[in-house]
């Protein structure tokens, strides 16, 4: 296997590929699609769990991207955050189709074969969940000290709402809080991120 | 609210990125961003900010009847054919056959925009200026009759786009109520060939402006269409076609 070119030169060749799309290139679009599906299905599956509307998100994302291609600006993003972008805001839509319909919020979700699933025991499974993501993911230096600096409960907030796609409300509900401290642990947990990340870029300048 | 306000486009852009932001308000602020680039910027920001959250996600291969169903949505029937060589392939693009989508049908445009009162006037009004400018284009958008009723009362209006094609100002020529009270009303980059852009939903009563990085790019039309509160869910136009003027460059 080749080895993989780094993070820069992957968005680069992925920026390409976008532009060459605005264009109508088939070709790109194809390559497109291999590149970058499956981790778009991958994020697309944390926020809705259910498989067969995942794939209709995944496949709805790559009808926007062939469509709107041309409205991706490389002065105002990388292709790879766009393309996450896309992706994370479909699956949230697709969300707010279930929402419409009658449910219960509760932590018990209903598990593939029928069977109720415990949120708070999925997170404690071996499985990653979203607190280890976040630990994971917290490859860049920066990112990993400034989510160090936040309060457990405000990390926990973040990390329901970013990778699950939970509501206030259903972050309430999973960590058995009033709603309003919930709002404001995800308001000063984003506060604080912000803080912190410019504070890092003005050392690093 | 005043959305140039740069703590609450901070504060909602972040709730945007992170995905709290919810419902009738998450359409509210996606309509808004065509129109007010720091609120595109405060997006960027903070998208880029929380990104890097994305890149431990476990990856999970789609399988084959994804990229079928995207080549025969986009490109139609022989090419998902061909990208299957079987039998679901048939059966989808026989689905896509059977659904002529009236926006790639432009011929059918084109003869909606004859009947209807169509001008382009290319304004002059730049020339005092020292630079040669590029400049405005005018488009008046005819009133579709054929899609009165329901509520609806199709108006004319008139579109002004930038000599730039960043910047469009539309707004209606008739007085009266255009669409129904709970209905949007969406405007629309129409290309010669392919599904057209939405440009957002914009007012019956009022001018409205679209600021895009190329507005006449590839574009031979711009339409009004009736759609649901917010805008058309899918971005494609699903309601009638109240008003349509096409380019003449």
């Amino acid at each position: 296997m080749a080895p993989l070119p780094d993070a820069a030169d992957r968005s680069q060749a992925l920026a390409e590929l976008l532009s060459r799309i605005a264009l109508g290139d088939r070709a790109a679009f194809d390559r497109l699609y291999r590149d970058t599906s499956p981790h778009l299905l991958g994020v697309i599956l944390r926020i809705q769990k259910d498989r067969a509307q995942a794939e209709d998100v995944l496949q709805e994302v790559y009808v926007n991207v062939w469509r709107s291609a041309q409205s991706f600006n490389p002065a105002l993003s990388q292709a790879r955050t766009w393309l996450n972008s896309v992706a994370r805001n479909r699956a949230i839509d697709s969300l707010r189709r279930r929402q419409s319909e009658p449910q219960t919020l509760s932590r018990f979700q209903a598990g593939p074969d029928e069977d109720d699933t415990d949120m708070l025991q999925d997170i404690a499974a071996d499985t990653p969940g979203p607190l280890e993501l976040l630990e994971q993911a917290s490859d860049a230096r920066a990112l990993k000290d400034c989510l160090r600096g936040l309060s457990g409960e405000q990390q926990h907030s973040l990390a329901l709402a970013y990778y699950q796609g939970l509501t206030h409300a259903e972050v309430a509900e999973q960590l058995g809080h009033p709603l309003g401290t919930v709002k404001s642990w995800v308001r000063r947990g984003l506060q604080g991120l912000k803080n912190c990340l410019e504070r890092a870029s003005l050392a690093l300048s | 609210m005043d959305y140039s306000r740069p703590e609450l486009a901070d504060k909602l852009a972040a709730e945007y990125a992170l995905g709290t932001l919810r419902g009738p308000a998450r359409r509210r602020f996606e309509n808004l961003l065509p129109a007010h680039p720091s609120l595109r910027r405060a997006t960027s920001d903070w998208e880029r900010r929380l990104d890097t959250l994305t890149a431990s996600t476990p990856s999970v291969t789609p399988p084959p009847r994804v990229w079928q169903g995207i080549q025969s949505r986009l490109f139609g029937a022989s090419d998902a054919l061909q990208a299957s060589g079987g039998h679901i392939g048939q059966m989808a693009s026989d689905a896509a056959r059977s659904v002529v989508r009236w926006w790639e049908r432009l011929a059918l445009w084109q003869g909606a925009a004859g009947v209807a009162t169509v001008a382009a006037i290319t304004l002059g009004v730049m020339l005092a200026q020292p630079v040669p400018v590029q400049p405005p284009i005018v488009v008046v958008m005819g009133a579709q009759s054929e899609a009165a009723g329901n509520g609806i009362q199709p108006a004319s209006f008139v579109a002004s786009v930038s000599g730039d094609g960043r910047s469009l100002v539309v707004k209606p020529l008739t007085e009266g109520q255009t669409v129904a009270l709970n209905k949007a009303l969406e405007l629309w980059a129409v290309p010669a060939q392919g599904a057209p852009r939405s440009l957002g939903v914009v007012s019956q009563h009022n001018a409205t402006t679209v600021l895009r990085t190329a507005l006449l790019k590839d574009t031979a039309a711009f339409a009004l269409t009736v759609e649901p509160p917010g805008g058309s869910p899918s971005g494609k136009p699903t309601g009638p076609i109240v008003s349509v003027g096409k380019l003449q460059l």
